[in-house]
């Protein structure tokens, strides 16, 4: 009994292992250019919690990955691919941008709700509408998803190079937001700002859909066993749509954050990579909203600790990618090992079982 | 005149990548298993045509180490994909993100931080003698350079090998009875492997050609979801060679109208939306395919049953 219990610590530690080995694998790329890893990743890690700033700057950095991470992973419950995360989250910035903009006359108070509202909607829009392909047409969701990233990419280009471009003209990007649209900090002189709370509440809101509703029940049945659920009279179709809104609601949400939080403007193709690391933190925090807040701020200290490297020294700001990508890596690896483990024990205990009877 | 000829050049220059990779997906489909790390191939196969290229002064070890790059990347997620047997699009969504790391590093690493982008003179267009005075049409299907003749000529080749011979007929049991296969004594797992490292080789050569096949140079957006439109035309093409070559060209035709229609000055629609023609084709396409012939056994793991 005891020795059982021993190894789910071993299991459930398997996330760190798999980060372990992925920042290990990269520190070897740093050989390269004959930088001594260890020492980048002290550096790294002493850069993330050197002071105060720094490490308010890791729970801004989490905010938005914390919420495309939520994006994919409540859509993976489902056992639906959401690879279309990056151009949601653009398509809740436009709209945030765009209510500030217009609308920034309006009192904080009036102004900061409308604007986050906006984005989820707005999100949460683009989104359904790779739902309403999956469950009217059955076309192949993860590569509508993928293609509206590019859609939405384009979209946003044009926004900010012509209708939405600056007053002064010069570079792709609009007008400052006035303050009254800003996300307050939470802690003064820092970017941590009151943003990180809600996308807390918004883990929670996924965690309170997916298991203590009947909706949510539903979304993972449909995730376990499609034909199942449909014999047991859930209307799938409906589920995809639905579930392509909420997913894409977080995503939007994200939106919302880097514009009124931490941009206050709407820069051509800012955070460009915000989509596939949501993937990757959805999928080492198990697609479950608690895994995903811790991953999402692991990978916020990796970008806080990482940027100011790569700004100091000469190692190039790739290498960041190159973190994020072995980490995925090894957490597949990961679940290898996990699901040996796990049917290693089933069998000990069903060769135990045998020998008593 | 002029106009036609440069547009059916430039739609067959466009397409040559979109072939290779949806003939490349089409085998490794119909082994019942996806490539997921396409896009990263095509991108470290971009990379590695560049680098062997600029290196050696020599296109043809371009061509080499581009191949040589999208096999070292298959062969990973081969290992975990078929032989570990874990989540295909999760591993490819790994290797994604991995090679966008990985290829600016090392160019980075090679290069360091260059004040000019670095160019190599791309491949050269090959006339073929004759055939390329026809008026109009001669111009353009008969001087393009190595790799569109290649790709032209493997789409017949490509189905001619899948439906005609030995081999097609295992690739394809693989995917739709891979039991069967089994039972014929054939290694399932070995088959799905090498259909992995055959297709990573043939995307490692798509990619190269956007950078050497003409631009002469590499940057970390040079791919941009190309990869991934040659995923879906395989599908658009209903898993078969001619289908991916149809699908093929008409998106290479569309991304040159695309361009023409940029380069003109006429316009109608702004660029910025122009550039996303091929994308909200993928999407209209792959709404509207309906009649679909999935192998059987795509995406699930072939697991032996032991007794």
């Amino acid at each position: 009994m005891n020795k059982r219990s021993d190894q789910s610590i071993w299991l459930a530690l398997s996330p760190l292992y798999s980060v372990g080995l992925g920042l290990i694998a990269s520190g070897l790329m740093m050989l390269l250019l004959k930088h001594n890893p260890i020492e980048a990743f002290a550096q790294l890690f002493g850069y993330a919690f050197r002071d105060i700033y720094n490490i308010a700057d890791i729970f801004a950095k989490a905010t938005p990955l914390i919420l495309t991470g939520l994006a994919f992973g409540f859509a993976f419950r489902a056992t639906l691919f959401n690879i279309g995360a990056q151009g949601q989250f653009y398509m809740g910035a436009i709209a945030a941008v765009f209510l500030a903009l217009k609308l920034g006359s309006l009192p904080a108070i009036l102004l900061l709700p409308l604007c986050m509202i906006a984005s989820v909607v707005a999100g949460a829009a683009w989104g359904a509408l790779v739902g309403l392909c999956k469950s009217k047409f059955n076309a192949n969701e993860f590569l509508i998803s993928m293609m509206s990233n590019y859609v939405a990419i384009a979209i946003m280009n044009f926004l900010v190079r012509g209708p939405l471009k600056e007053a002064k003209g010069e570079y792709p990007q609009t007008d400052v937001i006035p303050e009254s649209a800003w996300i307050r900090s939470l802690i003064p002189g820092t970017r941590f700002h009151w943003g990180f709370l809600v996308a807390l509440a918004a883990a929670l809101l996924a965690y309170v859909i997916l298991w203590r509703t009947s909706l949510g029940f539903k979304i993972r049945a449909v995730g376990m066993n499609r034909s199942a659920a449909r014999y047991a009279g859930i209307d799938e179709k409906r589920i995809f749509v639905i579930v392509f809104a909420i997913s894409a609601g977080f995503a939007g949400l994200a939106g919302f954050m880097e514009v009124n939080g931490i941009q206050h403007m709407l820069v051509q193709g800012f955070n460009p990579m915000l989509g596939s690391e949501g993937i990757g933190i959805a999928i080492l925090g198990n697609a479950h909203p608690l895994g995903i807040v811790l991953s999402g701020l692991l990978f916020g200290a990796l970008k806080v600790g990482g940027n100011l490297l790569t700004q100091t020294t000469t190692i190039p700001s790739s290498i960041i990618g190159i973190m994020e990508g072995f980490v995925m890596l090894f957490v597949v690896l990961s679940y290898f090992v996990q699901n040996k483990v796990i049917l290693a024990q089933r069998k000990r205990s069903l060769a135990k079982g045998e020998e008593e009877a | 005149m002029m106009m036609i000829t440069g547009l059916l050049a430039r739609a067959l220059q466009m397409s040559t990548p979109l072939l290779l990779g949806a003939l490349a997906e089409v085998f490794v489909e119909r082994t019942g298993v996806m490539n997921m790390a396409i896009e990263g191939i095509f991108l470290m196969g971009a990379w590695g045509g560049f680098v062997g290229a600029y290196l050696t002064k020599n296109l043809f070890w371009g061509l080499m180490l581009a191949m040589a790059v999208g096999v070292a990347i298959g062969a990973v997620y081969a290992y975990i994909t078929v032989r570990l047997k874990q989540h295909q699009i999760v591993t490819g969504v790994a290797l994604n993100i991995l090679s966008a790391g990985i290829s600016v590093y090392l160019y980075r690493v090679l290069f360091g931080v260059p004040i000019i982008p670095l160019t190599v003179d791309s491949l050269r267009r090959i006339p073929i003698p004759l055939l390329s005075r026809i008026p109009i049409l001669g111009p353009a299907l008969f001087n393009q350079n190595i790799l569109t003749y290649l790709a032209l000529v493997l789409m017949p080749v490509g189905y001619w090998v899948l439906f005609k011979t030995r081999l097609g007929l295992v690739v394809r049991s693989t995917g739709a009875n891979p039991e069967a296969v089994d039972a014929a004594g054939i290694n399932v797992e070995r088959t799905q492997f090498l259909a992995v490292l055959a297709s990573s080789a043939l995307d490692g050569l798509a990619g190269a050609f956007y950078s050497i096949g003409f631009l002469g140079m590499f940057s970390d957006d040079i791919i941009g979801g190309r990869g991934w439109i040659a995923f879906a035309i395989c599908f658009l093409g209903n898993w078969n060679p001619i289908g991916a070559l149809v699908g093929g060209l008409v998106f290479g035709l569309a991304d040159s109208l695309a361009v023409l229609l940029q380069t003109s000055g006429i316009r109608i629609v702004p660029n910025e939306l122009l550039i996303a023609v091929p994308y909200i084709l993928t999407i209209i396409a792959t709404i509207a395919r309906k009649q679909f012939n999935v192998p059987a056994c795509l995406g699930v793991p072939y697991v032996k049953e032991r007794s």
